[in-house]
Formats: structure tokens, C-alpha cells, sequence
């Protein structure tokens, strides 16, 4: 067994390209969780940012209708409430158009006190509203009836008299812009004007009215001096629709009125976020944010899909760890290649010695033994057969007319054709005999543990036989034959040289006697 | 006996002289915001400590001031660009001291708000339970425990922000947050026995903050500043401040935030 490595070696290399593995991996990984948290909290950032963005431009927008209708506020404190032109060229000179196209209506509710209701009905009669009814019917303690309603065009052309007191979402935010003297939006209410069932959730905008001239600086002078209130009535969908600035892209919006977000209290939501219910796998981030828009709580519920990750987001961490991973191993494996150097190279000075030893022993073209290998077994045979009384032949063999042969058709084909005369001879042979080549066209045969001097001629014809047979190389059909001598042990030699002198001198004489012959040496001859 | 008079006299003339040569300058209107912030002032009936305040401080200078409500986010961006001149009740810290000009009036301490069934008593129990959300108003700062304890629950994913108190009352009552910090003013004057019931609160380790008039630098010139800092403490001084502040809390909780 040859010394391929050393164990000790082997030993102390094993720990360490692991370790290094196991630190460049490491080193890796924190390079990559680093960057992650970098990216994340830059993410997060980006987030929060457009979250306050859409805060900011829904409290913005809604300033914006505010202080439109502190204008209407500001007319009606002049005018009064029964001057139905007032309101009706103002709205026309605000010209709703696509920069108000939130508002679905502006109007004036009439503060009426149960022991009003009367005079109030019969003036709006009077105002040309032959069959003006309070609605809902039935008797109340108050009434605060809509008597316009402007743009006068389309569903706002409907009867007025509804009376909004009578509905606690409206009443609520009537009360509160009654008692504080500034704007207040109601929860969530399907407009009147809305027949649809389906239509778009909406709100409306209270601003009260008080009586000209009168001080209202606390509540109770609010209350005691109110004529009744300025409205807009929103569809949520134009309102949102009608935003300054754009949506940051990748997230999906949705607003519920009050603090809960539930599917009855949806106002709005983006069409991103239809198809998906809210708190799906596949949200990276999410925020709930709670609105105080005139005096009125809203919770705005946004979520990043997947588009704003991929948008904002670094995508350097794969790199990191793909590359990271990459060279970790490279940098092991070169640690592995340096660390086992010595034991690979012992393993391959065995194996180079071992094909050394090969080589030396046998011939490069046939594989058959060589000269000094044959000369080995047949010192090894001498001496066995000695000490047994055994038999054993030595069989020269030369190939007839083979130079012609190389000389025209080449040595390449004269060296293959030296190769299969080597595998017929080696069909030939029994197991325990040895053919070996000598050199050139030169074969010689050992035949151990030999019966008689009948067995070795027995075997040179059958070889003189096989030689015969046509070859085939490269496509050229080739006929030799072979001159075979034959020396027989005891009786031809007891040494190597006179065996095979003999055996080469029985050869010649078969080749002298016409070639393509067997001749057995002179001495067995005479014998 | 004559010394004394004397003496009172001698600070009466010495205040009219002072607040004489201190009156502001009146020759533009102004401008002054007002937040929806509990006992600081409620939209709902038009009082509160700042109202009382903006009104003592309108008579004082003789200015024409116009008040209006606004988010506090808001009037942080607005005094930082110049286009609102006052509001009340700020606090600073190195980012609003570039921009904008304080004079106290008050001090007091900040307190986690939290839910007794979450059996916190501690800061770290609320911080260590991953599961604690806690509620804040946008745009607002506290103390530096409390600011501390926002900005890493900020970090973790942990943080509701409103655009006022009401929302957070609300969504604490509803589990939906289960700590908010508050001041002693930001009870809410409705529901107020409810959420005492439902709720502990826990001080944090920090010394009391001063809240004052915000006037943005922009807006106003170094010695206007000086002038209306000088009504401000005039009104401490004289007592209104804290017959405004006994309005509105007991005499010794009162005395202690004005007395500073």
C-alpha cells in the first residue's frame, strides 16, 4: 500500500477550511442582515412618509371645502336664508366644476322650533312649493328642514323639506358645528338626493348660521342665536377622486369612518386594495392612522403590496448574500486546495511511481511483458521448475514478411497490426503462460508446468494457426504468418541464456526452412 | 407701613412703565392657532386653557389677532414657514428651537395612559410585550423618556398616530391601543370617570417640560418676540395665569404647573 498521505496533515487542514467557511459565511450573513435592517428602516421611512403625505392632503382638501363654504357662510350672514338668489348665483359663480367636483350639493337646512313648524311650512308654500312637507312626517321637538338645495339641476332638483335633525349621524355633526361655530362633518350617510341604494358612501359639511349682528361667542349664544346651517353634501369617492398631489404608488388606501375599520364603516378604498381583504399575506407594511377632519374621526388604513417594496426598496440583499455565499466557499475551497497540497501530491507521486513501475515492466505498445519483466517469470520458473523436476518451454516467435508491411501501409498500421498479433496471441495461451515481446516484430512465449515437449509444439502450431487468419486494420485486409522455435526445459537449457539462445536458433531454422513452420531446438532434436 | 406702599407703588410704575415700552408692535394683524387637545381647548364648546389664554394675551396687546383651529402637525409646518405668527401650549426641542421663539407659562410632567388589564406598572413591562400598541397624537414631542419610548416602539411597528385625542380615548377604550401618553390636561371632559376606571397611569422619569406661546421666528423680529414674551410673563406675574389655570384644575395641582 503506498504512503498516499499523511493522517496528521490531513488533521489540521480539516478544521481549518471549515472555520474559514464558517467565518466568511458569518460575515455574510451580518453583511446581509445589515443591509436588510438599512433597507428596511429605509422602506419603513418611505412608508411613513406617504402615509403622512395622504394625511396631509385629505386634511388639506378638506381646509380647502371649509373655507368654501365659509364664503356661502359669510354671503348667508349677509343676505339671510330667504333670498333663494343669493345662494343660487353664488354657487353659479363658484362654478362647481372639476376642482369642487367632491360636492354633490350645497344647500340651507332652517332651524325650526316645534312652535314654528307651522309659519315655516307657510311660507315655503308661499315661496312657490305648493305641496312642501316636513319629511320624515310625524310630530318633533325641532325640525331642521333642507329649503335649498344648489346647483338646482339633476337630483337636486328633488322636493325640499327633508329634515336632517331627524337623523342621528346628521344631527350629530349639526350640534357640533351649532355649539363650537365652526365646520363639522358628519359619519357616514347615503345622500338624500342618492336613490341608488348602492351609490357611493358619502358625508356632509355643517356650518351653522347665526342671527346677524347677534354676539355668539360661547354655547349658549350659539344656541340662542342660530337661523339654521350652510351644508355640502360629498360623495367619499369624488372627494378622494378630487385630492391635490398624487397617490405615492404601491400602496393601497382605505378610509373607514369613525375609529373601526370595518367593512359597514368603509367610506373608500382603492382599487388596488378591492380584490384584496386588508391583512393578506403579501403586505409587507401596513398602518392604521386616525383623521380628525372637521371635527370628524376618520381611520385611514394603508397597506404597501408588493410593487412599492420592489419601487422603493434596495434589492441589495440577495446580491449581498449570493455573492457573499459565493466567494465564502471559493476562499474554503482554496483554503482546502493549500491545507491537503501535500497529501494530494504524495497521492500522485504514488500513482505516477506506480505507472513508472508499469511502464518499465511492459511493453508501451502491446501491454505485453517486455524483456526484463519475460526475464523475471522465466528466472522465476528456472527455479521452480528445478526444485519440482518440472517441464517448461520458452517459444521464440518472428512475424514473416512484416517489414513489407510497414513499409507500405505505414508504421501506424504496422504498430496496430503488432497490437492485435498480441491479443491472438494472448487468446491463444493458457492462463498460467506468459508472452512477452522482445522488441520489433519479436515475440516469446513461457509455458510453465509443461507435460511434455508434444504440448509445447501443440501450442506453437496452434499460435503458427491463429497468425494465419486475415487481419483487419484500417480497413486493409492483411495475411503474415510466423516462424516459431521452440525450448524445451530440461532438455534444451538449464539457464536462461541457453534456453533462449536455443529457442531463438530452432526459430531461425524455421524461418530458414521457408517460414510459416514450427521447429523444436536441435538439442531436444537429438535427445 | 409708608415703605411698603412705597414699594408698591414704586413696582405698580415700574410694571406700567415696563409694559409700556414693551407693547408690540400692532401695525399688522396677526395670526394665532388653536389645537383640539383635551382641557387645552375643545372645538366642541370653544374653551379651554389655551382660549382663556389667547384671549388675555389679545387684551394685552391691543393687537388685532385672528384665531383659528388647526391639527397640531399643521401649525409646527406653518410657524416653521412664517405664515402663522403664535399658537399656545408648545414645547421645544432642537429642531423647533430654530424656527420658532417660546415663552412659558407652564410646566408639567408626561404619563403613559394604559390599560389596567394589561397589567403593566412599569415603562419596560409596556415596552418588553411586543403586543402593546401605543397611541400618539402626529406631530407631537414629550418628555425625553416618553419621546425615547415612541421612537423605538416607532421602530418596532408599534406606534397609532391621530390627528387628536379623541381618536385615542377611543381606540384605548377599545383595545384597539393599550397605552397613549398624556398630560394632566388631556383628560377628555366627557367619559372622563370611564377611562379613570379603565386605566392606570405611570409617570415617567423625567423632570417637568415647560410649555409656552410658540412664536415663529420668521414671522417675528428677535425684539417683538421680547415684547410679547414680556405680556406672557406679565400675566404670570400678576396672577391671571393661574387663576386661568384654578379654572380648570384643582388650586395645588394649579399652583404647581405655573409656578415653575
Amino acid at each position: 500500500m503506498p504512503a498516499t498521505h499523511k493522517p496528521g496533515a490531513a488533521a489540521r487542514s480539516f478544521p481549518l477550511h471549515w472555520l474559514i467557511l464558517a467565518i466568511t459565511l458569518g460575515v455574510s450573513w451580518l453583511a446581509w442582515d445589515h443591509e436588510r435592517q438599512t433597507s428596511s428602516k429605509a422602506l419603513r421611512s418611505q412608508f411613513d412618509f406617504a402615509v403622512h403625505d395622504t394625511v396631509s392632503r385629505v386634511e388639506q382638501r378638506m381646509d380647502a371645502y371649509v373655507q368654501m363654504l365659509r364664503g356661502v357662510q359669510g354671503l348667508l350672514a349677509i343676505t339671510g336664508t330667504s333670498d333663494r338668489s343669493a345662494l343660487r348665483d353664488y354657487v353659479h359663480t363658484l362654478g362647481l366644476d372639476a376642482n369642487f367636483s367632491g360636492i354633490q350639493a350645497i344647500g340651507i337646512v332652517e332651524w325650526t322650533p316645534a312652535q314654528r313648524k307651522n309659519a315655516h311650512v307657510a311660507a315655503m308654500r308661499r315661496r312657490g312649493f305648493a305641496d312642501y312637507v316636513i319629511r320624515p312626517a310625524g310630530e318633533r321637538d325641532a325640525y331642521a328642514p333642507i329649503i335649498q338645495r344648489e346647483p338646482y339641476v339633476g337630483r337636486n332638483t328633488a322636493a325640499p323639506g327633508f329634515d336632517p335633525w331627524s337623523d342621528p349621524v346628521r344631527r350629530l355633526a349639526m350640534e357640533k358645528a351649532r355649539d363650537s361655530g365652526m365646520a363639522a362633518i358628519s359619519g357616514q350617510i347615503r345622500l338624500v338626493v342618492d336613490e341608488d341604494r348602492d351609490a357611493s358612501p358619502g358625508f356632509i359639511m355643517y356650518l351653522p348660521i347665526f342671527v346677524r349682528g347677534q354676539p355668539h361667542e360661547n354655547v349658549a349664544e350659539r344656541r340662542a342665536q342660530l337661523v339654521g346651517w350652510i351644508y355640502a353634501a360629498f360623495h367619499m369617492s369624488d372627494f378622494m377622486a378630487s385630492l391635490y398631489g398624487t397617490q405615492t404608488p404601491g400602496l393601497s388606501l382605505s378610509i373607514f369612518d369613525d375609529v373601526v375599520p370595518s367593512d359597514a364603516a368603509l367610506l373608500y378604498r382603492t382599487a388596488a386594495n378591492a380584490a384584496v381583504h386588508p391583512g393578506m399575506a403579501g403586505f409587507a407594511m401596513n398602518a392604521n392612522e386616525y383623521l380628525v377632519v372637521a371635527g370628524h374621526t376618520w381611520t385611514l388604513s394603508m397597506s404597501a403590496l408588493k410593487e412599492f417594496e420592489t419601487r422603493f426598496g434596495h434589492n441589495a440583499e440577495t446580491a449581498i448574500i449570493v455573492a457573499g455565499t459565493w466567494l465564502s466557499l471559493m476562499l474554503s475551497l482554496l483554503v482546502w486546495l493549500i491545507g491537503t497540497g501535500r497529501a494530494r501530491a504524495l497521492r500522485l507521486a504514488a500513482a505516477m511511481t506506480e505507472e513508472l513501475q508499469h511502464m518499465a515492466k511492459h511493453d508501451a505498445l502491446t501491454e505485453l511483458p517486455n524483456r526484463a519483466l519475460f526475464s523475471d517469470r522465466l528466472n522465476n520458473e528456472l527455479a521452480r521448475a528445478k526444485r519440482h523436476g518440472d517441464h517448461f518451454a520458452v517459444i521464440f516467435l518472428d512475424l514473416d514478411n512484416f517489414k513489407p508491411i510497414n513499409d507500405s501501409f505505414g508504421h501506424a498500421v504496422g504498430d496496430l497490426l503488432l497490437q492485435q498479433v498480441a491479443r491472438r496471441l494472448q487468446d491463444a495461451i493458457r492462463a498460467s503462460d506468459t508472452v512477452g515481446r522482445m522488441g520489433g516484430d519479436e515475440f516469446v512465449v513461457l509455458m510453465p508446468e509443461l507435460l511434455g515437449t508434444d504440448a509445447a509444439l501443440g501450442l506453437a502450431e496452434k499460435i503458427r494457426q491463429a497468425m494465419r487468419q486475415t487481419f483487419l486494420v484500417h480497413g486493409h485486409e492483411l495475411v503474415i504468418s510466423c516462424s516459431l522455435g521452440v525450448a524445451v526445459f530440461p532438455e534444451d537449457g538449464t539457464d536462461e541464456i541457453t534456453l533462449t539462445k536455443n529457442a531463438d536458433e530452432a526459430m531461425y531454422r524455421a524461418k530458414n526452412s521457408g517460414r510459416d513452420n514450427v521447429r523444436l531446438a536441435a538439442s531436444s532434436n537429438n535427445g | 407701613m409708608m415703605l411698603r406702599y412705597f414699594l408698591a407703588l414704586s413696582v405698580a410704575i415700574g410694571t406700567l412703565g415696563f409694559a409700556n415700552a414693551a407693547a408690540p408692535d400692532c401695525s399688522r394683524p396677526y395670526t394665532l392657532a388653536l389645537h383640539d387637545h383635551g382641557l387645552l381647548y375643545s372645538a366642541d364648546t370653544d374653551t379651554g386653557i389655551d382660549k382663556d389664554v389667547a384671549v388675555e394675551l389679545i387684551r394685552r396687546s391691543g393687537c388685532k389677532v385672528t384665531v383659528s383651529l388647526m391639527p397640531r402637525a399643521r401649525i409646527w409646518q406653518l410657524i416653521e414657514s412664517g405664515a402663522l405668527d403664535f399658537s399656545l401650549s408648545g414645547i421645544t426641542d432642537a429642531e423647533r428651537d430654530k424656527y420658532a421663539a417660546f415663552a412659558w407659562y407652564f410646566s408639567d410632567k408626561y404619563y403613559l395612559l394604559v390599560r389596567k388589564d394589561t397589567a403593566v406598572r412599569h415603562l419596560a413591562d409596556f415596552e418588553r410585550n411586543e403586543k402593546f400598541r401605543l397611541g400618539v397624537i402626529r406631530g407631537f414631542r414629550y418628555s425625553e423618556t416618553a419621546n425615547h419610548l415612541v421612537d423605538k416602539l416607532q421602530e418596532a411597528n408599534r406606534v397609532s398616530k391621530a390627528g387628536g385625542l379623541d381618536p385615542l380615548y377611543q381606540t384605548l377604550m377599545l383595545n384597539l391601543i393599550q397605552g397613549m401618553i398624556i398630560e394632566p390636561f388631556d383628560y377628555p371632559t366627557l367619559e372622563e370617570k370611564r377611562i379613570r376606571e379603565a386605566t392606570v397611569i405611570i409617570e415617567f422619569a423625567d423632570p417637568p417640560v415647560p410649555h409656552g406661546l410658540i412664536m415663529s421666528k420668521k414671522a417675528l423680529a428677535q425684539a417683538e418676540q421680547e415684547k410679547w414674551r414680556s405680556l406672557v410673563d406679565g400675566m404670570r406675574a400678576d396672577g391671571s395665569m393661574r387663576r386661568i389655570f384654578e379654572k380648570y384644575f384643582k388650586p395645588e395641582l394649579a399652583a404647581t404647573m405655573v409656578d415653575f
